[in-house]
């Protein structure tokens, strides 16, 4: 299959890549650029632990082709705070308790950091509804909930 | 006790890592050079494999492993008991299949996508033969056998009527306690497959050596028992078969075992003559492992005063295809029962059955969620029909303090030394307002509220005064470093539930080092002691305890040098934290100006060429406390379309000393929302026709709960007991698999307390429920 080259933006650095026309984002940003916060959880879309932002949306990496996001800039965990600066989000995930296994992480934080760009004081309720489509089976979400909670809290002074 | 750091909340040690996406994985390493690899599953329940063909596959420039080029070794993947009490009959890849989503070969090429095409060329001829997908039509004389021969350690037996093992036990004479009875109630429970759903799907790494060894990064929860099995199965010294540790996403036991992936990947590696990375689609996860099913009768017998005089209870266990833990699994199922309550004179009979179904294996709670179900509603029913408060008659029954705990069955047992059973109970009524609850008549409308309580444990560990069946002990390694910091060196895996954190806070409040100044190594076989496994709720209680063990042998070193420096006696000396230097010093006992840093301590050992302040060492724990916990769940069940609402949860945990609350909080939330899929959504079973599973292996059809069926934050209360465990570390015990135990018990005693209607079988899906609701009958 031939390769083609597309150019993104992926954590605020223009990459140009070559890729074939069925290589998914989620492989592409793994396995080509070495950005393993992306996770797979299911291939299927079920799970979030391939949730990436698009845009500044949502969107699962793994349904998605990287060539359909040619021109678009793409955010992964890693581009939202490392060990030097942590995101204030990352910091309240790890002041409520909210990490146990840490593979459905990434995840999470990319999903509370759009939702509370969208909504900067959401409910509990809005909060778990977002987080719906984002599976956990460590910590039962309250503590997730709690650490975005947090953060809509500071917002909202 | 003054301590510093145990009780604390303090930041996870590889917690800004997993923010930040920096963690890795078994599913994140990659090695130079390395292939992908993918399996080819069976298609069928039971067929005998007449013909491979690789051809073509390999034509397109890939690898391929068949039965015929793997070693021809019967193992069992989980090797925690001892030999000649684990049964064997699973091959590398096998000649004849078993269950559907069974591996067949493997195919590694250079890129995943050319695997799977690769694979999808291979040819395969089965010989289709009946298959057996009921465990009681299982074991009729004329129904087809999965097994002619399996292996008891070396010693071969013959399989009658499929069944893989069995236990039976009487303790004193059941018939004359049931005879003295005033009431017997008997009741049939049946609880369903279901699957870990741990996030990170199955994945191993293998990387051929040099030397003629492995290196392997995989998803486990025992790097030293998959280092032993590897060798054994591939013939290879132990010293050239290394296993890496590194976190794991989720396990929930399925990584007891050396997963079967695991062998596969290095049969590739060492054909290929390459590093291989074999990670599991979801699909072909949820076709290796699911958690024991159980169906379960139980007949009590009671005293019109609500002591209860007699019990009896016969398990079935439908363990699928291979015998993975089916063994220890029903010593454990009759050890959970023997402990709940003092049942006087019982029995207990578990078979456990082949069927060609995906193997059942280990999942938080050990078939103890499967037992705690059956007796804590069999409690409910009997308070219900004999008109005793259901926590009066609890709490004149349990098995207690000073009373025996059977921690992994029959022979791993320790008497009680902690309990906070009855405090529980009291607090747990006061919460919820136990007094103001009212009975199922007089509840009407179309939303009914009730309320349900249900208690549990599980044991800490697998240890006693005596070896029992299972090994148990871990090892740790610990070293000051010359500026005063600590290394810690631990075999014992954390899965996410803080393991590592409370290894750190228990070395750190011993050394009276700052939490921050010790740090968890990277660690791997080669540079550990062993460990058994991160199982059994034992990592605090037992990986702790080896930590506690191999620290005071540090402290003694290092008290040892300083004498030598300050020319004092050993005696004399003794170690202070000093919070304004943020420095640990040893200084004569009542007089502080004669002092010197560990870090000096160990500096000047290091320049007059004493040798560095280290040492190495194993630690059995000589009992397995329960931890115990109770459950008060209220549910709202809307009685037009069956759907239950969890308004309020309190989760009450008597772990000991609370090394780690925020996790502890953690474990007991966590474990409330898998409980909550266990009695309400989850079920992982089989067409009964084509043996397939129900939902294709898919998620989609098999979901777990998600953020929206727990209960708001508010309305969950969480409660530590005040209690200590004198043999743990500092006063601690587990909590990690007691968690669960009684969440679903605890939701059908309210469901009943809502609408009348007990449920005997799980889930309890709105289905079930309106199916009751409209027929009138019991679920």
């Amino acid at each position: 299959m031939e390769k083609r080259l597309i150019k993104l933006t992926v954590n605020g650095r223009i990459r140009e890549l070559s890729v074939k026309p069925n290589d998914l984002l989620l492989n592409v940003l793994r396995n080509d650029l070495q950005l393993m916060g992306a996770k797979y959880g299911c291939g299927i879309g079920e799970c979030g632990a391939c949730t990436v932002l698009l845009d500044g949306q949502t969107a699962l990496a793994c349904l998605i082709l990287a060539v359909t996001v040619e021109g678009q800039e793409i955010t992964t965990i890693e581009g939202m705070g490392d060990h030097v600066q942590l995101h204030p989000l990352q910091q309240a995930f790890l002041d409520h308790g909210a990490v146990q296994c840490g593979f459905c992480t990434p995840g999470m934080l990319l999903v509370g950091e759009a939702l509370l760009k969208e909504n900067p004081c959401p409910s509990e309720d809005e909060i778990r509804e977002y987080l719906r489509g984002n599976l956990c089976r460590c910590t039962g979400y309250a503590a997730i909930v709690k650490a975005i909670k947090s953060e809509a809290k500071a917002l909202e002074i | 006790m003054d301590l510093q750091v145990i009780g604390k909340v303090l930041p996870r040690k590889d917690g800004i890592a997993k923010v930040c996406g920096k963690e890795p994985f078994a599913s994140d390493i990659v090695v130079p050079h390395m292939l992908y690899a993918v399996t080819l599953r069976s298609s069928h329940p039971h067929a005998e494999i007449i013909k491979i063909d690789t051809s073509e596959a390999e034509k397109m420039g890939a690898i391929c492993i068949t039965p015929d080029e793997v070693p021809d070794f019967t193992y069992n993947e989980r090797t925690v008991s001892i030999p000649e009490k684990t049964y064997c009959d699973r091959k590398v890849l096998p000649r004849r299949v078993r269950h559907v989503g069974e591996a067949i070969t493997a195919v590694a090429a250079e890129t995943e996508e050319l695997a799977f095409r690769a694979m999808q060329t291979i040819k395969i001829e089965y010989r289709i033969l009946p298959s057996v997908l009921d465990p009681v039509k299982a074991m009729e004389p004329d129904s087809a056998a999965l097994y002619e021969d399996i292996f008891l350690g070396k010693q071969q037996l013959k399989v009658k009527n499929n069944i893989a093992c069995d236990r039976n036990i009487v303790i004193g004479d059941p018939e004359a306690g049931f005879a003295a009875a005033d009431y017997i109630i008997e009741r049939d429970y049946n609880l369903p497959r279901i699957y870990h759903h741990q996030m990170e799907t199955k994945t191993v790494v293998c990387q051929p050596e040099a030397n003629g060894g492995i290196t392997v990064w995989s998803t486990t929860q025992t790097i030293h028992n998959v280092r032993q099995l590897l060798g054994q199965i591939f013939e290879l010294p132990l010293s050239k078969v290394n296993v890496k540790k590194l976190s794991i996403g989720g396990s929930f036991g399925s990584g007891i075992q050396m997963n079967s992936t695991i062998p596969i990947c290095v049969a590739l590696a060492l054909k290929a003559r390459r590093p291989v990375k074999l990670m599991s689609s979801r699909e072909d996860d949820m076709h290796n492992h699911v958690k024991f099913p159980a169906r379960i009768k139980l007949k009590v017998g009671v005293k019109k005063n609500a002591m209860i005089v007699a019990a009896d209870m016969q398990v079935l266990v439908d363990i699928g295809a291979h015998q993975i833990n089916a063994f220890p699994l029903l010593g454990c199922m009759s050890g959970w029962y023997a402990s709940l309550y003092k049942w006087q004179d019982f029995r207990f009979e578990g078979t456990a059955v082949y069927t060609n179904k995906v193997p059942g294996c280990a999942m938080q709670g050990y078939g103890n969620p499967e037992v705690n179900f059956a007796v804590e509603s069999h409690m409910d029913v009997i308070a219900n029909e004999c008109g005793f408060d259901p926590i009066e008659f609890r709490l004149k029954n349990y098995v207690g303090i000073g009373d025996e705990f059977w921690g992994q069955g029959p022979t791993v047992k320790s008497i009680i030394k902690s309990c906070g059973v009855e405090e529980m109970l009291k607090v747990g009524a006061e919460k919820i307002v136990w007094s103001e609850r009212r009975p199922c008549q007089e509840k009407t409308g179309r939303y009914r509220r009730g309320v349900g309580i249900a208690r549990g444990f599980h044991t800490s560990g697998t240890g006693g005064p005596k070896p029992g069946e299972v090994i148990d002990y871990s090892s740790a390694t610990i070293k000051i470093n010359e500026d005063g910091t600590v290394d810690v060196l631990s075999p014992v895996m954390d899965l996410g539930g803080g393991t590592g954190e409370a290894t750190v806070k228990v070395v750190a409040e011993l050394l009276k080092v700052p939490y921050d100044k010790v740090e968890l190594a990277i660690v791997d076989t080669r540079t550990t002691g062993y460990d058994v496994n991160t199982h059994a709720t034992r990592g605090v209680y037992c990986g702790c305890g080896a930590a506690l063990h191999v620290a005071r042998q540090v402290r003694t070193k290092l008290l040892e040098f300083a004498a030598r420096i300050l020319e004092e006696n050993f005696d004399d000396l003794e170690l202070s934290y000093e919070p304004e230097e943020n420095t640990t010093i040893i200084h004569v006992k009542g007089f502080k100006q004669k002092q010197i840093t560990i870090g000096e301590v160990a500096k000047l050992a290091q320049i007059y060429s004493w040798g560095t302040i280290a040492a190495t060492d194993s630690y059995r724990q000589k009992n397995c406390p329960p931890c115990f916990v109770a459950h008060f769940i209220e549910v709202e069940v809307d009685t037009w379309t069956g759907v239950v609402k969890v308004p309020r949860a309190i989760l009450l945990a008597d772990s000991g000393t609370p090394i780690n609350p925020d996790m502890l909080a953690g474990q007991l939330i966590g474990s409330l929302s898998r409980g909550l899929g266990y009695v309400a959504y989850e079920a992982t079973e089989n067409d009964l026709e084509t043996g397939e599973l129900v939902c294709g292996g898919f998620i989609t059809d098999n979901k777990i709960p998600t953020s929206c069926e727990m209960p708001l934050l508010e309305n969950i209360e969480v409660y530590f007991a005040h209690t200590y465990e004198p043999t743990g570390p500092f006063g601690a015990k587990g909590i990690g698999e007691a968690a669960l135990n009684s969440v679903a018990a605890a939701y059908s005693n309210a469901i009943f307390n809502a609408i009348g209607i007990r449920f005997y079988q799980t889930p309890i899906t709105p289905e079930r429920i309106l199916q009751a609701l409209e027929g009138g009958i019991s679920g």
